[in-house]
């Protein structure tokens, strides 16, 4: 039910939460046909005031997706009963019911193993609040080792805290941050875009990067545009590839030059080569609004070593990577791989993407056309 | 006999007409500029065009002049992306002599009280370019390609032009950077503003509240469910007299433009095609015998709430007509080819889904009693 395309839906989808006590606690969702009846319904054993709690929590939700389908109606029930002063599974609620009618899916493989901790006093407006250090402490316990991790609430790892998010954790501050978009409310725009990480093995994975841009205080120059761009997990020389990187696509911007304090995070910053940069260039300009935006989530591999005159050239792995990414794409995601892979895709791989709503661009160079 | 009556001097102001006007009411005794076209809508609906010129006007007519550009206009087809944005250059075509009744003509008639700014037709042009684009009608991803750019321009004229009656002349991509500042924007962010807060009154659908979905456009990633709600951020019996008006006049327009579409060969699609115009027709029906708003009953007023839960689901249904006019552009582009008509069915199942959940929502003075929240 998401766009044009209509991939197959799942019959029933899964999330689940952590209760304080350390008890894991499951929220299934299924559809059934809406013939005349609510758009959600919600069952909790014995907790009828809690059904309904989630019952309202899930249509605010729904406020905020783009696309209405009365057609089905989604059926929520949880177990066991959490006692009425917890709300962290407010998020795990939200997801399951996204979930079931295909707007949201976690990775292949993962589907079942969806941990979810959050609440918010504005569903309506997207916000997810919570706690995610403390979250993580108690959920982790609980993630199975293909397991993903989704806590509410914000991390601001330039203030000095830990960084709870890796791999198979993520922190969102917006139901949007699913699909790595900037949050319209905050005064900081974040964008996260996705890479293929090639080992040669099970552990392939799409990891993202995420470009958070502060806009610097009226009529403050900084000292030096390198020197704005702050990147905690990367030790110095692969700091420096960053920094250049950015700078160099910034030059090409136009537009992009001394007006923004820079911070890039790494789901997993312990990484070869330079197929990253694509991605991290495309995130940079998302993020400080200067190129059309996915639906879903932005997919790139690519590098240069011309990135002040726009140019994309071919990576490595490309066979494994193509393969990551069929995998690994869903509805909406837009991927960019460089020109020279054109010629090369198996055939029917575009079509294939197609099917499922996902876009594929092969580019010589970024920007428009 | 006029000799004697007293000679009224033109009261509406048509000066701006082409430049920031584009269309307005005019009345009788007022000068249509040159250049300009009179549109005049007899007391059954029909409209016919005139030369400009003086307009004189038979009893319960109703005229429109309008310039027919072309405008010069500025859209921003992503919320989250100021600084990047479409230029486009439009007209309204001379009159298309094979259709009976030309889309502006009905644009005009039943969304416009007064006048057409170009700003408002700015607006409305951009809520539904973002709406299209949030739903996936239309692609503009990042890095578009050429054949990309060419099917975005394909599929967004056609959507203008079975929506508006508009004419796509030019369309560019441009780069708003030196006036639009994303960093001064988001500087303006840094300042708190209060949140609106959202008290469910039960039974109210999730889909309905236009005004929380407004401010939903604050935050959420997609803005365009919001955007068109924005125009009546709170929504009064003025926005349901017009959405009423709008769903009367509108969707039996629809149903003929569905009806023209070639479908392809087979007994099933033929069948399904029936079944849904046979569906818009009833709606149609529900709208033409809609009950008043503000009475349960004869001689029975109706709480506030519920008045505002009717509204509610008036807008709804209004969205579900929006969505009905981009799916018949979308259908007059694809053509009879099988998979794609079978995908635009089930699309037009949704649009009539929810079009009969709100029409249903807003004809009960009261939410149905549900067995425990069902």
């Amino acid at each position: 039910m998401s766009g044009i395309s209509h991939p197959r839906l799942p019959d029933y989808a899964v999330c689940r939460s952590v209760l304080a006590d350390g008890r894991l606690l499951t929220i299934t969702a299924s559809r059934r046909a809406r013939g005349n009846r609510a758009d959600v319904k919600c069952h909790v054993a014995a907790a009828p005031a809690l059904a309904l709690r989630m019952q309202q929590v899930v249509r605010m939700a729904r406020l905020t997706e783009a696309l209405l389908d009365s057609r089905d109606q989604v059926l929520l029930s949880m177990d066991p009963a959490p006692n009425a002063r917890e709300r962290d599974w407010e998020l795990a609620a939200v997801l399951a019911d996204r979930m079931v009618r295909g707007l949201y899916a976690a990775a292949p493989g993962a589907e079942q193993a969806l941990l979810a901790l959050g609440w918010s006093d504005a569903w309506h407006l997207g916000r997810v609040e919570g706690e995610p250090l403390q979250a993580q402490r108690i959920a982790m316990a609980h993630l199975a080792p293909d397991g993903v991790l989704v806590l509410g609430g914000q991390v601001r790892s330039d203030a000095g805290e830990p960084d709870v998010s890796g791999a198979r954790c993520s922190v969102i501050g917006h139901l949007g941050a699913l699909h790595g978009h900037a949050d319209l409310a905050d005064c900081v725009a974040s964008v996260r875009s996705w890479f293929p990480l090639y080992c040669g093995g099970s552990q392939d994975s799409l990891a993202w990067l995420e470009v958070s841009v502060f806009p610097l205080a009226a009529g403050t120059v900084p000292a030096s545009e390198e020197d704005s761009i702050a990147a905690p997990q990367l030790d110095p020389a692969r700091l420096q590839a960053l920094r250049q990187t950015l700078c160099a696509a910034r030059h090409f911007d136009g537009h992009g030059l001394g007006r923004w304090r820079t911070l890039v995070r790494f789901s997993q910053p312990e990484f070869q080569g330079n197929s990253y940069e694509l991605a991290l260039v495309m995130a940079d300009r998302m993020a400080r609004g200067r190129e059309f935006l996915p639906r879903g989530r932005l997919i790139a591999t690519g590098q240069s070593s011309a990135w002040h005159a726009g140019l994309v050239e071919a990576v490595d792995g490309q066979q494994a990577k193509l393969a990551l990414i069929a995998r690994q794409a869903g509805a909406g995601d837009r991927i960019l791989l460089p020109a020279g892979w054109a010629a090369a895709l198996p055939a029917g791989y575009v079509a294939g993407l197609r099917q499922r709503g996902a876009s594929l661009a092969c580019i010589e160079r970024i920007g428009m056309i | 006999m006029g000799f004697f009556l007293r000679r009224r001097a033109p009261r509406t102001d048509l000066a701006g007409l082409g430049d920031t006007l584009v269309a307005h009411a005019c009345e009788t005794g007022d000068v249509a500029p040159a250049g300009t076209t009179l549109l005049v809508f007899g007391a059954n609906g029909q409209a016919r065009r005139q030369l400009a010129g003086k307009v004189a006007l038979a009893e319960a007519e109703r005229a429109w002049c309008f310039h027919p550009g072309p405008y010069t206009l500025t859209l921003l087809p992503f919320a989250a992306a100021p600084e990047w944005g479409l230029q486009l250059k439009v007209v309204v075509d001379a009159a298309n002599p094979r259709v009976a009744q030309q889309r502006f003509d009905l644009f005009l008639y039943s969304e416009v009280a007064q006048g057409l700014a170009l700003v408002q037709l700015q607006e409305r042009l951009q809520a539904a370019l973002q709406l299209a684009l949030a739903q996936g009608v239309l692609e503009l991803a990042p890095c578009t390609t050429l054949e990309e750019w060419h099917a975005f321009r394909a599929g967004f004229n056609q959507l203008l032009y079975t929506r508006f009656g508009l004419t796509v002349d030019d369309c560019v991509p441009i780069d708003l950077a030196p006036q639009a500042d994303y960093a001064a924007q988001l500087r303006a962010r840094a300042v708190p503003v209060p949140v609106p807060t959202f008290n469910p009154i039960a039974g109210m659908p999730a889909e309905a509240p236009a005004h929380v979905a407004a401010a939903a456009s604050a935050v959420s990633a997609v803005s365009a469910v919001s955007a068109i709600a924005a125009s009546h951020v709170r929504p009064d019996a003025q926005a349901d007299a017009r959405g009423l008006r709008r769903l009367f006049l509108e969707l039996p327009a629809l149903s003929s433009g569905l009806r023209l579409l070639e479908v392809p060969a087979g007994a099933d699609a033929f069948a399904a095609h029936q079944a849904l115009l046979l569906r818009l027709g009833m709606a149609s029906l529900n709208v033409q015998s809609m009950p008043t708003l503000g009475w349960s009953a004869p001689d029975q007023a109706l709480p506030l709430v519920q008045q505002q839960r009717r509204i509610g689901h008036t807008l709804l249904s209004l969205q579900a007509l929006d969505e009905g006019w981009s799916l018949l552009a979308q259908w007059q582009r694809s053509g009879n080819d099988t998979s794609a008509w079978r995908l635009l069915h089930d699309q037009a199942d949704r649009v009539c889904a929810n079009l009969e959940t709100g029409l249903a929502g807003r004809r009960q003075p009261y939410p149905p009693e549900q067995e425990d929240g069902a």
